[in-house]
């Protein structure tokens, strides 16, 4: 178990005039499970092949335990890193995969079959030992891989979009036994999603990273409820946001003047409310609550997207769909934003 | 029409040529090293021609040079151009170049390159008198003999020369195919730089650097021109010896050149059995 610390990293690429990752900082304490979440292309997967010493920064220092380990090669950080398209070895059949880590820290051959035994059966595959990877589904390469990098007892286990390729029943699995093992085994774990219902289902604390740096980092709620600028809150869902001024206690914005909650800070800025926090006929007492016509109405499934004008801003809300079965477009409704669910962003 | 009909009728123009050609050649070969040649009034075959390629010493002299050209040529080859690739797949400034560089021999005819190596390295060559000139040896003749030498070492020399690039664009083209990914597991796994290339890479690559070599050892072993050009004329490599034969001014040695080509074709099937099958178990270990 290993606490990690990533300070002012920056990678740029040969050729490049922008940095895949410009000056990440992060602290992740030991046996916390950390997810980097972004875009394709914003420098995640960059971050971890640093971690793992697969490539070297151009500037900025990784620490495990208060230590640098930037001069120690990959085999010797006892950081095992799980690639998005598994990478078993074809020419290896499971259980060689499995024992792989093992064969090369020469161990000798009875305790590799042990422990490959073992790991197998803690990924719930102990009866495919024998097969050769392509016989496998992409739920058991993905748990042939997770076995193969936890038998080496890892400091640092990364996990690179542990989830993407799978269906949407498997992911629920996979999610469930990573969540399982990592607690289980206390290894501090860092992956990386452009997902961010697996970031916030999955992670302790979640790594935001847009552009090559890094937005904001905390838990998962934060997110939600304290985003730091429209990019962020977009990212995590966000679709209303109205200009206006603040006094610290009220919003004075084209949505009227709004209740604040405590901690909002004086000034200009750009009030965020999340759709499903918005209130459909709400009663007019209310805190906060305004009139708006309904200009859309669009079936989500278990949700009902209603879409919604307020003199010259429009909001989106989500609603249960049982809750709006009565409201048409055109109607006129009485819709409340509680304070507790208002956020200003700083302009 | 069934897909099978299909594919035998679609292939049948290139297929009927190899048969004519290639099967049609060996049938003649065959029946002439079994000393049926009615042309020449040969009409009761024997194996009086077998025999006598395999009662000669000449002939196991020129096969073990035949062998040792070509294995050595190719194992020396495939290591060469296995090391060119891993550099060649790295990035950095002028890889084009390089890689151009790299593969340019390949257009260049094995003849036009076996009298370049005469022209470079026989003790009358260029580097012999340069050495002579620059008093590194007294006189060019004391330049050592790289050429029609009893080591073959200027026949091995132009078969690296030409079949480092050959086995080199495959495997490079096949490495990077498959990206660093694998070896980037490994190592995050705990091998060394070493251990994944022989754990993982080496394994991967293995089926195109075993076509290439196979196909450099099947050319080697069975080329004329080189070893008649570059060769020491004691002993002969054993397809400038069959020539020997054929040409002959007795017509009654064409049997015994057809035996020996014969046996060529079989040693070369043969070898090249044993050397897949060897480089499989070892792979597979």
């Amino acid at each position: 178990m290993t606490h990690v610390s990533i300070r002012e990293l920056t990678k740029v690429y040969p050729g490049s005039a922008d940095p895949a990752l410009d000056g990440l900082s992060l602290e992740i304490p030991t046996g916390e499970l950390t997810a980097l979440l972004g875009p394709s292309g914003c420098g995640k997967t960059t971050t971890m092949k640093m971690i793992a010493g697969l490539l070297a920064p151009t500037s900025g220092d990784i620490h495990f335990d208060g230590r640098s380990v930037l001069s120690e090669k990959p085999e010797h950080r006892g950081v095992v890193m799980v690639f998005q398209n598994y990478l078993l070895f074809p020419h290896m059949n499971v259980a060689d995969n499995v024992g792989f880590g093992l064969k090369m820290r020469k161990v000798p051959k009875q305790e590799i079959d042990h422990r490959v035994k073992e790991m197998l059966e803690l990924v719930k595959l102990p009866d495919l030992g024998d097969r050769q990877p392509s016989a496998l589904s992409g739920g058991q390469q993905q748990r042939v891989a997770l076995a193969r990098a936890l038998i080496v007892q890892p400091n640092v286990l990364l996990l690179d979009e542990p989830l993407s390729n799978l269906d949407a029943h498997l992911r629920f699995e996979m999610r469930d036994l990573i969540r399982g093992l990592q607690q289980e085994m206390g290894i501090t774990t860092i992956f990386v999603t452009h997902d961010q219902e697996e970031a916030v289902v999955l992670a302790d604390k979640v790594a935001l990273i847009l552009d090559g740096r890094l937005k904001q980092y905390g838990p998962a709620d934060v997110f939600y409820k304290r985003p730091v600028d429209e990019a962020t809150a977009r990212f995590f869902g966000g679709q209303n946001f109205a200009s206006g001024t603040s006094d610290g206690s009220v919003f004075k914005s084209g949505l009227g003047q709004l209740k604040l909650p405590d901690g909002v800070n004086p000034g200009p800025g750009k009030l965020t409310v999340r759709p499903e926090n918005i209130r459909i006929n709400a009663g007019e007492n209310m805190q906060n609550s305004l009139q708006a016509v309904v200009t859309e109405r669009v079936f989500l499934g278990t949700q009902t997207l209603v879409k919604l004008q307020v003199g010259n801003e429009k909001l989106d809300a989500i609603a249960n769909p049982n809750e709006v079965e009565n409201i048409s477009v055109g109607d006129s409704v009485t819709i409340s934003l509680p304070p507790s669910s208002l956020w200003v962003l700083s302009t | 029409m069934s897909d099978r009909l299909k594919i035998a009728l679609l292939l049948a123009p290139a297929l009927s040529i190899i048969g004519v050609l290639f099967f049609g050649g060996l049938l003649i070969g065959l029946m002439r090293s079994f000393n049926y040649m009615p042309v020449i009034g040969l009409t009761e075959p024997d194996l009086s021609a077998y025999i006598a390629v395999f009662t000669s010493r000449e002939f196991y002299l020129s096969f073990l040079l035949t062998f040792h050209i070509a294995f050595t040529s190719t194992v020396i080859s495939s290591i060469l151009a296995i090391g060119s690739a891993l550099l060649l797949r790295r990035t950095f400034v002028g890889r084009s170049l390089i890689n151009f560089l790299f593969q340019l021999n390949l257009t260049v005819p094995h003849l036009v390159g076996a009298i370049g190596m005469l022209y470079l390295f026989s003790q009358s060559g260029s580097f012999a008198r340069l050495g002579a000139e620059w008093n590194l040896i007294a006189k060019p003749s004391d330049f050592p003999a790289l050429v029609f030498d009893p080591y073959a070492i200027g026949i091995i020399l132009q078969y690296i020369w030409k079949e480092v690039p050959f086995i080199g664009v495959i495997v490079l083209a096949n490495m990077q195919s498959l990206g660093e990914d694998y070896e980037s597991v490994a190592r995050s796994l705990g091998a060394s730089k070493w251990q994944a290339f022989i754990h993982v890479l080496m394994p991967l690559i293995f089926p195109g650097v075993l076509s290439a070599s196979i196909i450099v050892f099947a050319f080697t072993f069975g080329a004329y021109e080189i070893p008649a050009i570059l060769g020491a004329s004691y002993p002969k490599a054993l397809p400038v010896l069959a020539y020997q034969k054929y040409t002959d001014v007795d017509l009654a040695a064409r049997p015994e050149a057809m035996a020996m080509a014969i046996v060529i074709a079989a040693l070369s099937a043969l070898m090249i059995y044993f050397y897949v099958r060897y480089m499989r178990r070892r792979i597979r270990s």
